[in-house]
This record gives structure tokens, sequence and C-alpha cells, in this order.
């Protein structure tokens, strides 16, 4: 028997370390190992047990205090000891109903030996690119699989190669765009953490075919483990010969650096991560030229993002036609997508292109967890939009999650219920993208700060007749005239809420009311006589002293002292605090 | 060559330029705040923005190359919007004046902060030449304006506003006293046009029509020019022989004088018209108001201005010991002033609100009550006694303040049966003045039973024929505001000559919040007035009342100005841009990005609340000088241009070459010019030669007035040769 | 807090081994960090020397980017999550709590040195949320007692 324990960094923050320390001081006779992220991330922590068979136990939201039990199944092989602790039937559907190529061996293979990586036929699609295709017919497979960016734009990953390859120059570079600032997107975090090598065996096949001797990633500071375990596999690889002069003994040679962002999404648009490689301000380039022509250090370079690698060595290895296989006419292959928010199941989803929303949010990610009515989800984070009820049936494809406003985007699904207030939502967005401004185009640095101050006037009961409109036409200007990606997408959080939730913008305004009921300026508590017992609960909690009353009596907030904390919503046990 | 279209016109341009060098070589303007040719391309203002046929993004014409077949539209709607929205928030964000609150208060929008500070410098000459621009007559109006200015006038946030009106009359004396300052003439437009009028309104559309090459000829219906001011204001405060030197020197601009001839009775406006191109009405209100108060019609009742005139005209009625003057506004000032130096004993001033309310200005009531002035507060006639057809008394119904009215005061009620009666030999209305409105029956009147004059063109009812001051629309005013109409109204008549269109719109300018002035770090230094006659000794005379300033006096008050309007501002690329498109910057107001802070070294001075991050100056002292005294620091909306660690710039490797402050496309930076306090003005230029190290080089030299302001390099000898402005300019002969 | 006196010696390794390399200045400032928790002007101004890098440069690209700090910052650095989910999730909540728990606002010390909150981007565990980190270590599926709990925690262990 061997126990493998889940460490990828929700494992870890869910208490995963804590748990393989618990086991490795129990008193057992197994292996103790770590594997990355599975992807069921509500589970956590999970550990998992393969008898000699390597038939697999499931075992979720383990504790420290589960290791006596677990130890004792693994003695006796009496399995009482650990029923309530396996995954349910349903939980397991999770998984059975993705197909993982990107994710293959995440939460499978131990991410800090190369030699898991090897088992699983780990580099023999490099070893088949270097020694028996020429980079032209790599660039020819990718074209075949249709593989696109999967960093937000869904640009063919084939033209980009090919653009670089064409490229003029000796010196070029292949870049990894790994600073994944999407908030609530993070496979490619998982992917680093849980299958580092299966990135650098994608990121080596694309630097052979566009003839780069460097190949660089630019990972996120955030990412502390991802770091850790990608340098790990650097130096593994590179005392295996897979990185560094004549790898697999062909002609190509390619050496591989890391370096750190230092905190600026902006950084995740190609030039300004150029800029900050170069060690100067994430501020955007001009394009053209692009980095095709002239990139890192003014050289040719080719920049992809991490999970369009991640499925490169499967493409070489089972052939462009299979990937291709999967898909709609005009998005191929699978696609990651990160739901989390009010769903049931959140983690990480791969699913073919053409499967709906619904099959991820519902079938997959159980639908809401709250018990209320699903309202909408967040497609693409600040760059992205939402997605509402009406809409739940649209198919997972570029264009047509594009005709909705929304964007693929990097593969982020927040979903929201009732209680989210959409406006709200705008604004959360608008205050990201502010913040993240670098600050070089007008149009972004203040139509961005512009709006936000219009979106909190208007969640704050300030707004005015006409914010709406304004709003919009700061919206197609800002879309028209700013410098990159970041800015040009920014209003888009902000258009599609008003375009499928005008409504609420309208009764924020003229009613000076919060139908979602989160806006704490237009909400007020109130308690129902009839529901209070008078336990005196809130009243201890309230920070203010707003609420008086008896033991045993209904209680009463005072409308001028409270600060509509909630804190009185959240304790009271009877439903006797309301918002209005 | 490339073959490509822009705004429909068909050029050809070398392979590898720009759009915008494209355009710029065919003479097609493209706004552009960031790019500069002696650095990298940047691309961050998106002004210059373009639409190209087929490429459905707009274009940055500073980086996007010109290509075969081209079809590009510099001025599409969508760019428009695109570079107007820009604009927008650009200025919702940049904290600056282009110009200061006194100016822009003043009804002739006279620039007070120019020749303020030319004064500080001791130029007199040169201003002089500003307030001439705006005011023929500035030595009287100096002396008698209420100035609007010194209410807006932002010194008086740290203790009182700058004396502007005084230091206008001390320049304008500085001036009568040598050979008058007279601006050149334009050629002869053979155009004739009369003025009916006199006064400042009549005298000012004159002079500066006449200026533009008209004849003019004004006809006015007293002995001697002047109107209002020469006959409604008392010699202690304008000395007519003032008057006289100023109106001497109108006449000796070529402006053709006739007095004692009557509207309605020497002439009719339809005569005038018949042979003149134009003819300008400014027959101001010469009829003193009723108070429509039983009594009014006794005998020792007088209007005010009635009154005025006719102890000018060395022909004071009676008066008697007691007098009282009802009103509050200046004409009641004078009246009682002058009631008091014809040696009535008791005089009183009836007036229905408080001091505090009073529209006269605050010297003239302190003054009055120097000289003996009874003030009677919270009162107002109820009726004028009198016996034997003279009246003998007043009944004054007591009153108190209740709510603010409109116009912001607190309204005067009457407090229920009280009153209160004061004896009086006679009593002078001084409430107001109307227009005489049958000298005027040929043209149309409001309501008001005034002329009906168009705001903008000064139009009436009878082509050709314009009218201004006291007479027309909401009736009798300062006269300040007759001087501001007559001079548009000169450049309305002057467009109607010509028959071209006259363009009316305000253009757009920047004006800070004042709520958001911090003013904690200014030196409080008192206002300087000039010395006055002693109370007992001016009260039995007319002889003029302030002494004037002393060129000392003048300089330290000058000097006292804290310089609000922006210096840049005649040569603003941002309020250029700005003002290019119909902007409201208004509708995005929101925070400020950066607080108004001043670094200063002995060249540059740098405000980054008006930097607008178009990062020329960064780049420039990067790319170009290799001195990285300057970066971008922060990022986002607070993004702001600083030396490392926040120090400041003399304490960096700062050269002062004056590169950056050169490409500052605004305020952000400005240029100290050889003056000691410094001011903004519209500097010429001019291409001069000067020696660096053996070899020629070539410089702007900026002389005003005689002097060198400034020497800008204007190669590249100059510009790396590393001299500093201030070196570079001893290289430039006087 | 007081600051100390800034060690440059502890810098000589960093600067040894990236000064020559172009476009490591990220890299060194982050090392930088490392040692001293944040970047002391004296160490930016050897930095400048050894690149070659104005101080402007550096201050610019430092004040750029939202890791580098220039002031010290408490024992535990709190970096409390902003992304959506965690939004979704209520994290005001959360915010709240650490404030009135320490009485800093976000971008301050305690008083005591022990504690510094930060506010940041999206720390990628989503299905956590909301999540906090605090030095190394992440916290996820907060309550407000929970955060209470932990925050106890650690100021009991740092006595």
């Amino acid at each position: 028997m061997r126990i493998v324990i889940g460490q990828g960094s929700c494992g870890i923050a869910a208490g995963a370390e804590k748990v393989r320390k618990a086991l490795l001081g129990a008193d057992i006779n197994c292996e103790v190992s770590v594997t990355g992220c599975i992807g069921m991330c509500y589970l956590e922590p999970i550990v998992d047990i393969y008898d000699d068979d390597n038939k697999l136990t499931r075992l979720v939201k383990v504790s420290e205090n589960d290791a006596e039990a677990i130890a004792s199944y693994i003695n006796s092989g009496d399995k009482s000891f650990i029923e309530k602790l396996e995954v349910s039937a349903e939980d397991s559907e999770f998984l059975s109903k993705q197909i993982r190529i990107a994710l293959r061996n995440c939460g499978i293979i131990n991410p800090e030996q190369i030699d898991a990586y090897l088992e699983a036929d780990g580099y023999t699609a490099l070893k088949k690119a270097l020694c028996d295709m020429t980079p032209e017919e790599v660039i020819d497979v990718i074209k075949t699989s249709g593989l696109a960016g999967r960093g937000g734009a869904g640009f063919p990953t084939w033209f980009k190669w090919n653009a670089a390859r064409q490229s003029a120059g000796e010196e070029k570079y292949l870049i990894c765009n790994a600073d994944e600032g999407d908030p609530g997107a993070f496979m490619d975090r998982a992917v680093i953490e849980s299958d580092p090598h299966n990135l650098i065996e994608g990121m080596l096949i694309g630097a052979y075919a566009i003839g780069a001797k460097h190949a660089v990633v630019y990972v996120r500071a955030e990412y502390p483990l991802a770091i850790k375990r990608l340098k790990n596999a650097i130096a593994q690889a590179t005392e295996k010969g897979i990185i560094g002069n004549n790898i697999f003994g062909s002609d190509f040679s390619c050496d591989f650096t890391i370096k750190a962002g230092a905190g600026a999404f902006v950084c995740g648009e190609e030039t300004a991560l150029i800029e900050s490689l170069e060690g100067h301000r994430g501020m955007p380039r001009l394009k053209p030229p692009f980095p095709a022509q002239s990139g890192f250090w003014r050289k040719p370079s080719n920049i992809n993002n991490v999970e369009t690698f991640a499925n490169v060595a499967w493409i070489i290895n089972n052939g462009g036609e299979a990937f291709a296989a999967m898909g709609t006419e005009g998005s191929k292959g699978t696609k990651v997508f990160a739901v989390t928010g009010k769903v049931k199941r959140s983690g990480l989803v791969e699913i073919p292109m053409g499967k709906t929303l619904r099959d991820v949010i519902f079938d997959i990610g159980g639908g809401i967890k709250t018990g209320k009515e699903f309202k909408a989800v967040q497609m693409g984070g600040p760059s992205g939009g939402c997605i509402p009820t009406d809409l739940i049936d649209t198919v997972i494809d570029y264009k047509a999650l594009g005709a909705t406003g929304a964007i693929m985007g990097s593969g982020g699904m927040v979903v929201m219920d009732e209680s989210t207030c959409m406006v709200g939502m705008a604004k959360f967005f608008l205050d990201f993208t502010a913040k993240e401004s670098c600050g070089k185009c007008i149009h972004c640095r203040i139509g961005t700060k512009r709006m936000l101050e219009i979106l909190e006037r208007i969640t704050n009961g300030e707004g005015k007749e006409g914010d709406i409109e304004l709003l919009e036409e700061l919206c197609y200007s800002i879309k028209d005239g700013a410098l990159c990606g970041l800015g040009q997408t920014a209003p888009n959080p902000v258009l599609t809420t008003i375009k499928y939730f005008r409504d609420e913008y309208e009764a924020h305004i003229r009613d000076k009311k919060c139908p979602a009921g989160e806006c704490s300026a237009l909400i007020e508590y109130k308690i129902i006589p009839e529901k209070c017992k008078g336990c005196t609960l809130c009243a201890r909690n309230c920070p203010v002293n707003a609420i008086s009353g008896t033991v045993k009596n209904p209680h009463v907030i005072d409308p001028n002292k409270c600060i509509k904390c909630g804190k009185c919503f959240t304790v009271c046990k009877f439903g006797a605090v309301v918002k209005e | 060559m490339i073959n490509l279209t822009i705004n429909g016109k068909a050029i050809t341009a070398p392979e590898g330029s720009t759009i915008l060098e494209a355009a710029k070589a065919n003479g097609i303007d493209i706004p552009t705040l960031c790019y500069d040719k002696a650095v990298e391309i940047y691309g961050a203002c998106g002004l210059c923005v373009v639409e190209a046929e087929g490429i459905p993004k707009l274009l940055r014409s500073c980086s996007a190359k010109v290509m075969e077949g081209m079809v590009v539209n510099t001025e599409s709607e969508r760019v428009v919007r695109s570079r107007k929205i820009a604009m927008e928030l650009l200025m919702s964000a940049h904290d600056g004046d282009c110009v200061a609150p006194c100016q822009l208060n003043c009804p002739a929008k006279t620039d007070c902060q120019g020749y303020v500070g030319l004064i500080a410098n001791g130029e007199y000459d040169a201003a002089i030449k500003l307030i001439k621009n705006k005011i023929p007559l500035p030595a009287s109006i100096g002396r008698v304006c209420p100035h609007p200015c010194e209410k807006a006038c932002r010194r008086k946030n740290v203790e009182e506003p700058i004396n502007i009106a005084q230091l206008k009359a001390f320049a304008a004396d500085m001036d009568l006293k040598s050979e008058s300052y007279l601006p050149e003439k334009q050629p002869a437009t053979g155009k004739k046009v009369a003025v009916i009028g006199g006064g400042p309104a009549g005298l000012t559309a004159a002079f500066y029509l006449t200026i533009m090459g008209h004849s003019v000829t004004v006809y006015d219906m007293m002995d001697k020019m002047g109107g209002m001011l020469r006959y409604g204001i008392p010699q202690y405060r304008l000395p007519k022989e003032v008057l006289d030197k100023e109106i001497s020197i109108i006449e000796k601009s070529g402006v053709k004088l006739v007095n004692n001839v009557k509207l309605g009775k020497d002439f009719t406006i339809e005569s005038l018209k018949a042979e003149n191109d134009a003819v300008i009405v400014a027959v101001g209100a010469w009829k003193s108001s009723s108070m429509r108060t039983p009594g009014e019609d006794l005998e020792g009742v007088y209007g005010g201005i009635d009154f005025l005139r006719a102890v000018i005209q060395k022909n004071p009625p009676e008066i008697g010991e007691k007098v009282a003057i009802c009103g509050g506004g200046n004409t009641a000032m004078d009246a009682c002033r002058t009631a008091v130096r014809l040696g009535a004993k008791e005089v009183y001033v009836v007036y229905r609100r408080t001091r505090n309310e009073m529209p006269a200005d605050k010297l003239e009531i302190d003054e009055a009550e120097e000289e003996g002035v009874i003030y009677k507060f919270l009162t107002n006639p109820l009726s004028f006694n009198g016996e034997n057809g003279k009246v003998k008394s007043i009944t004054l119904q007591i009153m108190e303040l209740g709510e603010p009215d409109a116009s912001g005061r607190r309204r005067p009620v009457p407090v229920e049966g009280k009153t209160e009666e004061i004896a009086v030999d006679s009593v002078i209305l001084a409430i107001g003045q109307k227009l005489v409105t049958e000298d005027v029956s040929e043209l149309e009147l409001n309501n008001r039973g005034n002329i009906v004059a168009d705001d903008d063109f000064f139009t009436t009812s009878i082509d050709g024929v314009f009218a201004i001051g006291d007479a027309t629309n909401r009736g009798a005013s300062i006269a300040i505001e007759a001087i501001g109409e007559a001079d548009r109204c000169a450049k309305a008549v002057d467009a109607y000559l010509n028959g071209q269109a006259l363009d009316t719109r305000v253009p757009y300018i920047s004006k800070r919040n004042e709520s958001t002035i911090d003013y904690s770090d200014r030196k409080k230094e008192s206002r300087i007035s000039p010395k006055v006659l002693p109370a007992d000794v001016r009260n039995k005379s007319f002889d003029e009342v302030s002494l004037g300033f002393t060129e000392e006096e003048a300089k330290a008050e000058a000097s006292r100005c804290l310089e609000c309007g922006c210096r840049e501002y005649f040569k603003c690329k941002l309020l250029n841009a700005a003002q290019r498109y119909d902007i409201d910057p208004d509708r995005f107001a929101g925070e400020m990005p950066q607080k108004y802070t001043r670094d200063e070294n002995s060249f540059i001075e740098r405000n980054t609340a008006k930097c607008i991050l178009c990062g020329l100056c960064v780049r420039s002292c990067r790319e170009v000088m290799d001195i990285h005294a300057i970066g971008l620091m922060g990022r986002g909306f607070k993004t702001e241009v600083s030396p490392a660690f926040a120090l400041p710039l003399d304490q960096t490797k700062c050269n002062n070459c004056g590169l950056c402050v050169q490409l500052c496309p605004t305020g952000a930076l400005t240029e100290k010019a050889n003056l000691v306090k410094q001011v903004p003005l519209d500097e010429q230029y001019t291409e001069e030669t000067v020696e660096i190290n053996g070899e020629k080089a070539s410089v702007m030299v900026s002389r005003y007035n005689g002097k060198i302001l400034r020497v800008i390099p204007n190669d590249k000898l100059s510009e790396t040769c590393g001299l500093s402005r201030e070196e570079l300019m001893k290289l430039v002969k006087e | 807090m007081e600051k100390k006196t800034v060690d440059l010696s502890l810098l000589d390794g960093v600067l040894e081994e990236y000064a020559p390399v172009k476009g490591s200045l990220i890299t060194i400032l982050q090392h930088t960090q490392d040692i001293y928790g944040y970047l002391p002007k004296e160490a930016i101004e050897l930095i400048s020397d050894k690149t070659g890098i104005a101080t402007s440069e550096i201050m610019g690209v430092g004040t750029f980017y939202t890791q580098f700090r220039f002031e010290p910052v408490g024992k535990y650095l709190i970096m409390l999550c902003q992304g959506t989910a965690c939004h979704v999730n209520s994290s005001e909540l959360i915010l709240q709590t650490i404030k009135d728990e320490l009485g800093i606002e976000d971008g301050q010390t305690t008083e005591d040195g022990l504690f510094s909150l930060k506010c940041v981007a999206c720390l990628g565990c989503c299905s956590l949320s909301p999540v906090m980190m605090i030095n190394e270590d992440t916290y996820g599926s907060l309550t407000p007692d929970k955060t209470k709990k932990i925050l106890k925690e650690l100021r009991e262990a740092a006595l």
C-alpha cells in the first residue's frame, strides 16, 4: 500500500501538510508521498490510498485527527475505519465527467520527482520532436491540432510560432507567461505545482519549433510553491540533460530561466511582461512591432501561456488530429476552467470545447451551494463579463462566449447567486483594473478611475440619472482608445452587467435600493419582533451597541447607530434579522 | 515612396515613415501630447489616433507606419469622439488654473496678474501696454472701479486681496507722466463708425475700432467727454484732470470727438446710420430712479446723479445742514461725501440693511464715516414729510434682517409698528439710475425700459446699429462692465464691417476647485494701500483723497501676488488640444491624482498637480541627456514624475539643461524667466546665433519690452553643449 | 517601527551574482527585500552604484510593483486575498475582522510590530475562498471567528 497526499497550494492551505506530518508520525508501514492538485479543491485535504493492486481509495476532507483511523485501516484493511472519509459517488463524478489533457498528470504523479514524470511517458514527445521531426513539422502538427492560446486571446498557437520561426535573427526567445493574475483563475498554478515537467517539455518543443535557444518562465511572485517546484524540476531536467546542450543527442540546445514577477497584473500583457523581464516598469509597449519581430531584448520572441504549453507534449504524442477531434468548429481540444464562487463543487474542470456552461456549473460543479438561485457566471475575470441565467446553455467556444460580451479568458468561472450585487461586481472589477492600470495611457489611467468613481457613487446611493449612459460612453471610448489589452477590455464587466442587469443599476440609481441586498449604503437591518426570541446574541455581537432589548423580549436596532456591518444578520439563529 | 490618402488628399510619404510624419509633411495637423522626435515613440496620450479604412482599430499615428494605398481619416467622427473623451479625462485630472481668477472675474477680462507682475518687476511700460489692451482709461478706472478682480483675488484667503485697482492707477499715472503709450494702428479701412455717447463704453468702443483702422466719431450731449466718469463721479475720487488726459490720448489715437450734440434733437440714429457704416449706441442711464415713496416730489429731494452732476458743473443745489442720502451703493457714498464737502453738518445715510450688506466699496464706507457721515442702518423711508412744499423730515421704518433672498443677502423686513423720524433739510435719492427712453425711441426696448441688445453681438432691432453699456438689457452697472462690453462690441462691429463671422464661443480653460486650495504655506504680508489725505482735511475739500502709490509701495504690493494663473498659458499644448474640441471635463470630475506642490531649483519649477504623464520629461532626461534626474514613480492613477526618494530637484543630477521644460506640453514644468517676479506673458521668440566653443549655434531668444526673458536651444549643438540655460543666456547680446 | 541600521554587506552576494546580468533589477530587489524585509534607501543607492542603474529608475521599478515595500513590516505579514471568488464569498467581512482585531488599516503595521496587513491580488486558492496568506502559510475558508482564532494563536506564539 502507499499513501499519496494532494499538496497543491490549496491542499496545503486546507491542512494537507498537517495531515502528512500526522501520517508520518503514525504507526504505519507504508510509503507516504505527495502529489499535486487533483482539482477537487472543495474536498481538500485529499488522501489517496493505493493498495498493492494499485486500486485507489480516495479520502477527502481529511484532518490530522484522522491519521489514526487511516493507520488503523492500513494496518487492518478494515474499511469501516475510513468509511466516513471516503469520497462519495456523487463527488467522484466531478472527475469522471472530465477529459484531462493539460491536467493529465495533476494530482496523480509526484511533481517533485522527474522519474514520476518519466514513468508517465514524460519527455517522449520532446524526444520524438527533436529526433524525428523538423521544426516545421512540429508547427504543422500544432496547426492541425487547432490549439489556440489559452491565456485569454485565443490566438492560434501555430501562427505565433511560425511568425517567430520566420523572423530573422539567430537569437530568439521562448517565453512562458505564468503571470496568472486573473482573479478567479488558478489552473496555471496547478499545472506548475502539480506537473512542472509537462510545462518544461511543452516549452522545449516550442523553443525547438521557433528556433529559440533560451526559454524563460515569468511566474507570479504570489506563487512561491510553483516557483519552488519549477526550479526543482529545471534542476532535475538539467541534470538529466533534458535541458542544456544537444538535448537527446540532437543539435538542439536550450537553457531555461525563471523570473519571478513582482505583483502587477498588467504584466500578463505580453509587451509589459517583456518590459518586466528586462527589469523595467511593466508598462506595455506600442504594437507594432510585435514580439515575434522585436520582443525580449528586442529579439524575436514568442510568448504562450502555461496551459497552452501543457497541451503540447500530448499533441505531439497523440497527433494533431486527436486533439482537433474534440471541440467545435472554431475551438479545438479541451479547456481547463477554475470553477469557484457560490458553486457546490469548486475546483479545476477540464472538458472538451463544445460543452455548455450548464454542463460545467451544474453537471460537474453541482449547481449553487447555498440553495439560492443561480444568477450569473463571471468569465474571463477583469477582461471578461457576466453571463446571466438565460444564456446558461451557451456553448464553450471562443466565438460563442465572445458573442455574450464575456470572453473565454484564461478560464476563470466565478459563479454567483441572487445575493451577489451585479453593480457591486462591476465595481469590484473596476477597482481591480484601476489599481492594476500601469498608468501609461489616459483612457485606462483616468478612465477606469472615473468609471470606478461613478460605480462607487451608484452603490453608495448617490447615483444620478444619466450615470448609466455616462458609463457606457466611457466604456466604448476606453475600449477604443486604451493602449493595451488590459485597458481595452477593462469595460467588459461593466458593459455586460449593464447589458444583462440594467434594472439593478436603475434600482440603485432611482430607488436607492440594492436588490441583492449587498450594498451596505442601501440596506437597512431590522429585527422582526415576532421571530426574535430575545436571546441577546445579536446585541452582544454588535460592535457599536446599536441593538437594545432585554432577555426573552424582542430586540430593536437603532438605525442611527447601525454601521451595517451585518454581524447581527450573520449570528441570528432564528432568521429574525432581515436586510431591507 | 508610399502613396496614400489622408482626409481625401492623395499624398506620398517615404517608406517607413509614420502617419503622423506623413500628415505633418502635408500640412495636416494631428494633435499629440506625448510625441516628440527627440525621444522614442511612447503612445501614451492617444490623441494622435486616426482611422484607416479596413482596419477595425483606431491607429496611433505616432507609431503606425504608412502603407501603400492606405486611406486615412484624421478627423472622423470616431476619432474626434475618442480625442474628446481623452481630453475630458485628462483635464478632469489636471489641477491647474490657466488664467488667474482676478482676470476671469474682471468684466473686461483685463490681465490683472500680468500687469501686477510686471509692476512688481518695475516694468511699468509693459504693464500699461497689457492694461491698454482692455482698458483705454486705466488711470480713471483704476481710481473708481469697484474692482471685481479683488473680490476674486485668492490672496484674500491668506490675509487680504492685492490692491489691483490702485496698482492699475499707479501704472497708468506713470504712463501719463511721460509720453503716453498708444497702440499701433492698423491700416485705414475706409469704414466709418458713429458712436453715440462719450462715456466709458462709447470711448472704449471708439478707441479700439480706431486702432483697428476704422474712422470713428463720438457724439455726446454734454460739454465734455467722459459721461458718468465725468458727471457722476466726484472730483475727490477722480480728478477731472486725469480724465482729461486720458481722453486726450484717445483723441490722439484718431477718434473724432463731437460735444454738445444730442440724440433726438441734433440727429437721429437713422440719420447717423445713413452717413456711417455702423452706429454704436452708448447713451448711458442718466435719470435717477424713483423710490415710489410719498413726498419724493417735495422741494429739497434730489436724484443722486442729478445732485452729483450739478456739483461737478459748479452749480450745487441748496442742501442745508441736515442731509439724508437714501441708498447703500457707491453713488450714495459719492453723494454723502460730496454733501459733507459742501458743508452739511449732519449727513445721514439711510440704508435698509446693515453695513455688511452694503454694495458700496468697503473703503468708501469707512472713509465716509471718518469724514463724519452717520449711518442709519436697518431703516427705510416710509415718507418724506414737507412743509410748504419743502422737505422737513423723513419717517423711517425700522427694519430687521430675515431669511436670505435670491441674492444670498438676508432680506430686510419691517419691524411692525416701529418707526423713527429725523429732521432733514434735503434728501438725496441714490438708489439707481435709468435710461431716458425717449432718446432711443427708434430702438426696441425690453420690459425694464432698456435697449434690447444681443449679448454676444450687441446688435439691436436696426441692422448696423449696436448698443452697449448702461442703456442696454439689464440696465446700469459699473464702468468696467461697460468697458468690457465695448471691447467685445468693437470686435463684433469690426467683424460686421469686414463681413466676417465672429466666434463668440468662450474657449475652455482649466480652473482649480477653490475649496481644495491650501494656503497654509503662504507667509502673511499685509495689503498696502496708497496713503490718503487726513479725514479732517479732505472733508473740507474736493482734492483727491488718495495720494496714489509710490513706486516702492506699488512694487511691494504687486509682489504679494500669488501668481495663480499658469505661466505656460500662452504656449500650453494641452490647453490648445483642449480647446480644439468642445469638451466638458466636469462630467468626469473626481479625485485629483496629485496634490498641488511646488519643487524648484534656480531655474526649473515642478508642479505635479498639472502633470499629464506624457513622460516627455522623464524620457528626454533619460534618452537624450542620460541624466535620469527624474523618473516615473508609482503606477496607475497615482503615477507621478519625481526624483528618486521624492528629493527636491536641486538634490539630483539635474544640470538645468531645460529640455524637460521645453518638451513639457503644459505647466507641470516651467522655467523661470529673467524676472524677479514670474509673470505669464505672451512671449515672442526670435532665432539668433550664438558662439559656443568657437562654433555657431542657433538659439531662440524671448525678448519682452526689450528685456531678454529666456534663451532656448534650437539646434543639436546648443541642446547638447552641456551649458545651463543661465549660461546660455549670457552668450546672447542684449 | 524603528528602522535598524542597514548592514549593506548582506547584499554582497546578491550584487556579485546579479549586478553583471542585464535585466536583473527586479530579481536584485526581490533578494534585497528578502534580506531586509523591505527596500532600504541605502540599499537602493548601493544597487545603483553597482549596477549603474539610476536611483530614479530603481525607485520607478520599486514603486510600480506591489511586492516591494519601503518600510519595514511586522513579524507576520497578512496578505488578504482580494480575488473574485473571495469577494463573492465575503472577504470584506474578513478584512473588517482583521482591521477590528488589530486596529490597523490596509498597508499598516500594528504598534507592537507584530502584524502588517496588506490586501493583495488573487492568491489562486479560489476554491478555499476567502483566503489569506500569513508569511508563507495559506489559510482558507475563513470566517470571522476562524480569523480571530488564527490571529490569537500567532500572537501567543510570538510571546
